[in-house]
């Protein structure tokens, strides 16, 4: 496995292009918004290695990667107090309590959404329209369901296909680039920096469920808009198949991606829950440790079994 | 006398049994988001757990383990009765609040199980203030509890509105006393331990 | 997909994760295979058992005494099965009894089995078509089977959660409780 620390740059050159796009839709808010998260999870991560009594390295600037996913997961119209006190749930609570970085257990971003999901769920889920640009102390009016909720709802998606890859609708700031969220996929699978397994079980697992129980009429327009919407694809290549917490082996992280992929679109298609994949990535969390733990003991199997022919030729050799 | 003294106050600092024993939690997760709750709950706790106690202790030893503690569940389920029905009388918004809750109180594991393993084994006078002080260590940490998820959560305190902007609903919630109640457990062990680490040094 | 729905619904009602009843419980029985399966299997019998029973007492009672004299004969009910339970282990013999003893112990008068019992009973209240013996010992096993897969999900991350990274004051039951806390905050947001 790569270092950290170039996982983290490669990571935030995808999620800087990102909150590019969503400076160029809502304005200076969503900037200061992004800056206020990272500031803040650079001082809650100072704070808590300082407490836990550890060395400061460059590793532990992945948090502002964690940051910025959760700026960029948050309406461009977000409260700042709302923004800054997800990224310190994440950090702290859902990260260094449990041991930082070396100690994984959820993902943060992920942690940090459901937070703000179940304490200021009106909040969240409301957006402006894009280009609707809200200066620096303004408040947003206007405010409209997003994308996903009215395909939840109604099955209707009045965009055209330009505007989806362009993210020219509402949504999560930086949830709704398509074609910027593709082309970071594919730039980090290939520099190995998600996990790839992860990665295409989640879009499999909802596609191949889109295609055989389809939430509108035409089979190929479910699949095409189940996977732009609800936050599927930036999930995939951000939360699921972060590698902090992705089972290492990729057939076992098929697996775990195709089980999120499933059970969410199923909770969008019965209960049209915005955002499922964030929701069941957490609750999946006990099956992702658990297949690490499975995995630890194959290898010190393994390691055993090589070990042996070795040991018994030594044995004899006395 | 210092170690004597020390073990009576247990049940405040050294020996929570909230925080350091984790018992009786259920209540403060759920029921903990107000100080009218606290309270409620902290009347039904204090009653309940020490009136059983006192009783429990004129129990014979010489009865059947699994016996004395079917025992002491029924010996608290009847003192269950009169403390209701106080509550009834002079607290009536208290058992709607808190719900199921109120006869599980009744058969904590304080009376049932750890009564066997810590307060029996003591002598009547000892066995009563080491009761009193667990007790008083329940209290505060309900108090805490109740206050400072009331004040964020909902922005009240004892109903009255406070002077606060954002709220963070989620910590009235279940899932938000489970976390809170953690933290609390951490930083608790936190201070438990530097207060401990500071005595050791200065007895050197 | 229905199983899934049922999944979804089972874990929305859990009733460790919503009400937090039986977590200490849970946390011995998280801490090793064997602890995990006894438990969880002795909690099931408690719940699933004494919820058939405590029918007959929702039945029975009269109105006129049911908030004060519910306790007394749900714990009468918990401690005749204690004690049966008990006897019964016994006659499999002394090994058997002295290896599943402590789990009986900590079973019987615990949040887990006699919050069940009232929350049975309060659903029955507030709909009558459940006061029937088979949904009371059905909602009785859906309770302890909540119960297992609250402790699985702990028991995934147990090695985590007490590892010599976690910083040692949160080592251990706090991290446990802020585990189950984000857990239970997913289920939350499920509703």
């Amino acid at each position: 496995m790569r270092k950290e620390r170039y996982i983290w740059l490669d990571k935030m050159i995808t999620l800087a292009t990102l909150a590019l796009m969503a400076f160029f839709y809502y304005g200076t808010h969503f900037l200061v918004t992004a800056v206020i998260c990272v500031l803040t999870a650079l001082a809650a991560e100072f704070v808590s290695l300082r407490l836990m009594h550890k060395k400061i390295d460059a590793d532990d600037l992945s948090c502002t990667s964690d940051a910025l996913i959760i700026a960029l997961m948050m309406p461009a119209s977000i409260n700042y107090l709302i923004a800054a006190l997800a990224v310190i749930f994440g950090t702290v609570v859902a990260k260094n309590v449990f041991g930082g970085r070396q100690n994984m257990v959820f993902s943060p971003a992920a942690a940090a959404y459901i937070f703000v999901l179940t304490s200021w769920g009106r909040d969240l889920l409301m957006y402006p329209a894009p280009h609707v640009h809200t200066g620096i102390t303004g408040k947003a009016a206007d405010l409209v369901n997003s994308a996903s909720h009215t395909f939840n709802m109604t099955g209707k998606m009045d965009y055209t296909d330009f505007e989806i890859l362009m993210g020219n609708f509402s949504g999560p700031c930086g949830a709704v680039s398509i074609l910027l969220l593709t082309v970071a996929a594919v730039m980090l699978i290939f520099r190995k920096d998600i996990s790839f397994g992860a990665f295409f079980g989640t879009i499999i697992g909802t596609a191949a469920f889109a295609y055989i129980m389809p939430m509108i009429n035409d089979r190929t327009d479910s699949v095409k808009y189940s996977l732009v919407t609800n936050m599927v694809l930036f999930a995939a290549v951000f939360i699921v198949s972060d590698l902090r917490i992705a089972p290492r082996k990729w057939y076992f992280a098929f697996f775990y991606g195709l089980f999120i992929g499933i059970f969410s679109y199923i909770l969008v298609l019965t209960t049209a829950k915005e955002n499922a994949v964030v929701i069941m990535s957490v609750l999946f969390t006990p099956l992702a440790l658990g297949i690490r733990i499975l995995e630890k003991k194959i290898r010190l199997a393994d390691d055993e079994d090589e070990e042996k022919p070795a040991v018994e030729a030594k044995e004899a050799a006395v | 006398m210092n170690n004597r003294k020390n073990s009576v106050f247990d049940g405040i600092l050294g020996d929570n049994i909230i925080l350091s024993s984790l018992m009786v939690i259920s209540p403060i997760i759920i029921c903990g988001d107000s100080v009218k709750n606290a309270l409620s709950l902290i009347y039904a706790f204090n009653s309940m757990t020490f009136i059983s106690l006192i009783i429990g202790s004129f129990v014979p030893k010489k009865i059947p383990y699994t016996i004395r503690i079917i025992i002491y569940a029924i010996i608290s389920s009847l003192v269950f009765i009169p403390v209701r029905w106080f509550a009834v009388e002079f607290y009536p918004d208290s058992i709607h609040r808190i719900g199921i809750y109120y006869p599980l109180l009744a058969v904590n594991s304080l009376i049932v199980l750890q009564s066997e393993a810590k307060f029996y084994r003591m002598k009547k006078g000892r066995m009563i203030i080491s009761l009193v002080f667990y007790i008083i260590g329940f209290d505060l940490v309900m108090l805490f509890t109740g206050a400072v998820r009331e004040f964020f959560a909902y922005g009240t305190i004892l109903s009255k509105v406070a002077d606060i902007n954002t709220t963070v609903s989620g910590l009235g919630m279940p899932f938000g006393g489970f976390i809170f109640l953690g933290l609390m457990c951490g930083v608790y062990r936190k201070i438990r331990s530097s207060v401990r680490s500071t005595k050791a040094e200065s007895e050197e | 997909m229905f199983i899934i729905n049922d999944i979804i619904a089972l874990l929305a009602a859990n009733l460790i994760l919503t009400q937090a009843l039986g977590t200490s419980t849970m946390f011995i029985a998280a801490s090793g295979r064997k602890n995990l399966v006894r438990t969880a299997c002795v909690i099931t019998l408690f719940t699933t058992v004494a919820s058939a029973f405590t029918y007959f007492v929702d039945v029975l009672m009269p109105d006129s005494v049911r908030v004060y004299a519910t306790l007394i004969c749900y714990t009468l009910i918990i401690g005749v099965l204690y004690a049966l339970f008990l006897t019964v282990l016994y006659l499999f013999g002394r090994e058997k009894f002295e290896a599943y003893k402590k789990y009986i112990h900590i079973s019987a008068f615990n949040c887990a089995v006699m919050g069940t019992l009232f929350t049975i009973s309060e659903r029955a209240a507030a709909d009558p078509s459940l006061r029937n013996t088979v949904t009371y010992f059905l909602n009785g096993l859906e309770a302890g089977v909540g119960f297992i897969i609250a402790s699985l999900f702990l028991a995934a991350a147990f090695r985590k959660l007490n590892s010599e990274k976690v910083p040692a004051s949160f080592r251990g039951y706090p991290a446990m409780l802020i585990y189950l806390g984000i857990i239970s905050m997913a289920v939350y947001a499920l509703k």
